[in-house]
């Protein structure tokens, strides 16, 4: 009934909370980003890796320890809500997971679908938006022409990397990057719900702070998780395994 | 040099040892009750229903014979931080929406300031006062021993409905056993990169992908050793055949005493009191 996997995953929740507690409570948790801030932190990722690794319930309690540790170390008054700071922190490792076992045996030419129906998905939004005359009547340009060209930079530089690269690699940059948001994305909609933030605030900060911080996940998420499973590997040296 | 050294200390609340009577309630009723009146704080929005709950929680940590100078010298670094988002709060900050019958006290250009956003500003800072005094209150009087036999109890109905309580503590134990031992990991590994004269620079912001891959040469090595540790872990469980939480007695058993059943009253008291004040127009 207890098997060796059960006893795994537990110890390796354990091991990621210690993480998730270290670098949420020392500042090596902070990487210098241009932020409003001026840092973005990186205390979210062993979350992510839960999530891709163990699953979406290690994910979840990961989740759970960065949310009780940015409460108790809040220093700005709205993480001193534990409905800012716990509660949607608990879906960035579950969302991540999902995202990482739907796409898991996705074959490059089924993700090369996925970026062209994401590209008409954000095509359509433009022109729904372009479409929607706003309360005075005018239609603006600018939001629509915004979401074009950051859709086309995005699904073209993805298309383009997944052209050379492992897909399995571009799949957790995926999910890295779903989990990222899923933390960016809920903490401002609970603080702009709760009246902490201005929704335009709110916005502000999502698009400033966000972006860097998914494009620093995606990074890291990438590197631990090669690291861990062997994945992406060159030939290497067999020195040492010659050698003892 | 001293750079480098900051990681050991890390304090998840310490634990000051001062044998006053909350150090002695039962863990379980210390975790319940800080449940309760971490509820209140975040109920009340009115200045007199904040300002009750802070004398509540101050009573109780005077109580605790804790240092309150001690409690807010950690706050101290953020002060100026805080004080500028809540001016930013303060200024803009306004809403119609949200509070139709505020009064505008001031205002000119984009800022307004009415009495919904000063309320909204002092009730935020009062709350945050609260909370810090409440985390400390549990941290500074229960050892993490005490705190994780109290969680376990605590989620043992989820045991009956099937969710994983014994683990669920199990993983709490694992995460604070190790990180000291991690942060020490992470020191030797920043050490080592150093004398490798690779050195953790503070600037450049604005390179996304070099500082990410900066942090990543942190952090990868900090996970490999994690998982190696966990291995490790796992092997000696297995040796002395762990089979979970189910039949397992413990060396010290909790009991509940007249005072823990005073102090959960009291808190269940003061809750009810905290959700009745929002049926009454409190200023």
């Amino acid at each position: 009934m207890y098997d060796e996997r059960g006893i795994r995953r537990v110890v390796n929740a354990g091991l990621l909370l210690a993480i998730t507690l270290l670098l949420a409570l020392t500042r090596i948790g902070f990487i210098p980003a241009p932020t409003p801030a001026g840092n973005a932190t990186i205390a979210h990722i062993p979350a992510i890796v839960g999530g891709l690794l163990e699953g979406p319930l290690v994910g979840l309690i990961v989740g759970l320890g960065f949310g009780f540790a940015s409460f108790t170390q809040a220093t700005v008054p709205m993480f001193r809500d534990p409905l800012v700071s716990i509660l949607p922190r608990l879906f960035i490792g579950v969302t991540s997971a999902y995202t990482y076992l739907a796409l898991r045996k996705a074959t490059k030419d089924q993700l090369r679908g996925l970026l062209a129906l994401l590209l008409a998905l954000l095509l359509f939004a433009a022109w729904r938006i372009y479409a929607t005359p706003s309360d005075d009547g005018s239609r603006s340009l600018l939001v629509p022409v915004l979401i074009v060209v950051l859709g086309l930079a995005l699904v073209g530089g993805l298309y383009l990397w997944l052209s050379r690269q492992d897909p399995r690699i571009v799949v957790v940059a995926i999910a890295a990057a779903v989990g990222s948001l899923t933390n960016t994305i809920l903490v401002l909609t609970m603080a702009s719900l709760l009246g902490y933030l201005a929704p335009g605030v709110a916005l502000g900060i999502a698009i400033t702070h966000g972006i860097p911080e998914v494009i620093i996940a995606a990074i890291i998420v990438i590197a631990v998780v090669a690291a861990l499973r062997g994945l992406g590997q060159r030939k290497r040296s067999r020195v040492s395994e010659d050698a003892f | 040099m001293a750079s480098y050294q900051a990681l050991r200390h890390v304090s998840i609340g310490q634990y000051i040892p001062t044998g006053s009577l909350i150090h002695r309630l039962d863990p379980r009723t210390k975790l319940v009750c800080f449940g309760l009146l971490l509820a209140c704080t975040v109920i009340v929005s009115s200045y007199i229903g904040s300002l009750a709950i802070l004398l509540v929680i101050t009573g109780a940590t005077l109580i605790a014979r804790l240092p309150l100078g001690y409690l807010f010298r950690s706050i101290r670094p953020a002060l100026p931080f805080i004080i500028v988002l809540s001016l930013l709060q303060l200024l803009f900050f306004h809403s119609a929406a949200a509070a139709p019958d505020a009064r505008v006290l001031w205002h000119r250009g984009i800022v307004t300031i009415t009495t919904a956003s000063v309320q909204a500003v002092v009730v935020a800072l009062i709350r945050f006062a609260g909370l810090l005094m409440l985390t400390s209150l549990l941290t500074n009087t229960t050892t993490t021993g005490d705190l994780t036999h109290g969680i376990e109890h605590l989620l043992r109905p989820l045991t009956r409905v099937g969710l994983p309580g014994h683990e669920l503590a199990l993983v709490c134990t694992i995460a604070l056993r190790f990180v000291p031992i991690l942060g020490e990991q992470a020191e030797a590994i920043l050490l080592a990169q150093a004398s490798r004269t690779i050195t953790p620079q503070r600037e450049g912001a604005w390179r996304l992908i070099d500082s990410a891959t900066r942090g990543a040469r942190l952090v990868v090595p900090l996970f490999v050793d994690a998982y190696r540790r966990s291995e490790e872990l796992v092997l000696a469980m297995q040796a002395r055949c762990y089979h979970g939480g189910r039949g397992r007695t413990q060396l010290r058993a909790l009991h509940l005493s007249r005072r823990d059943l005073v102090a959960l009253a009291l808190a269940i008291i003061i809750l009810i009191g905290a959700i009745l004040s929002g049926y009454v127009a409190l200023p």
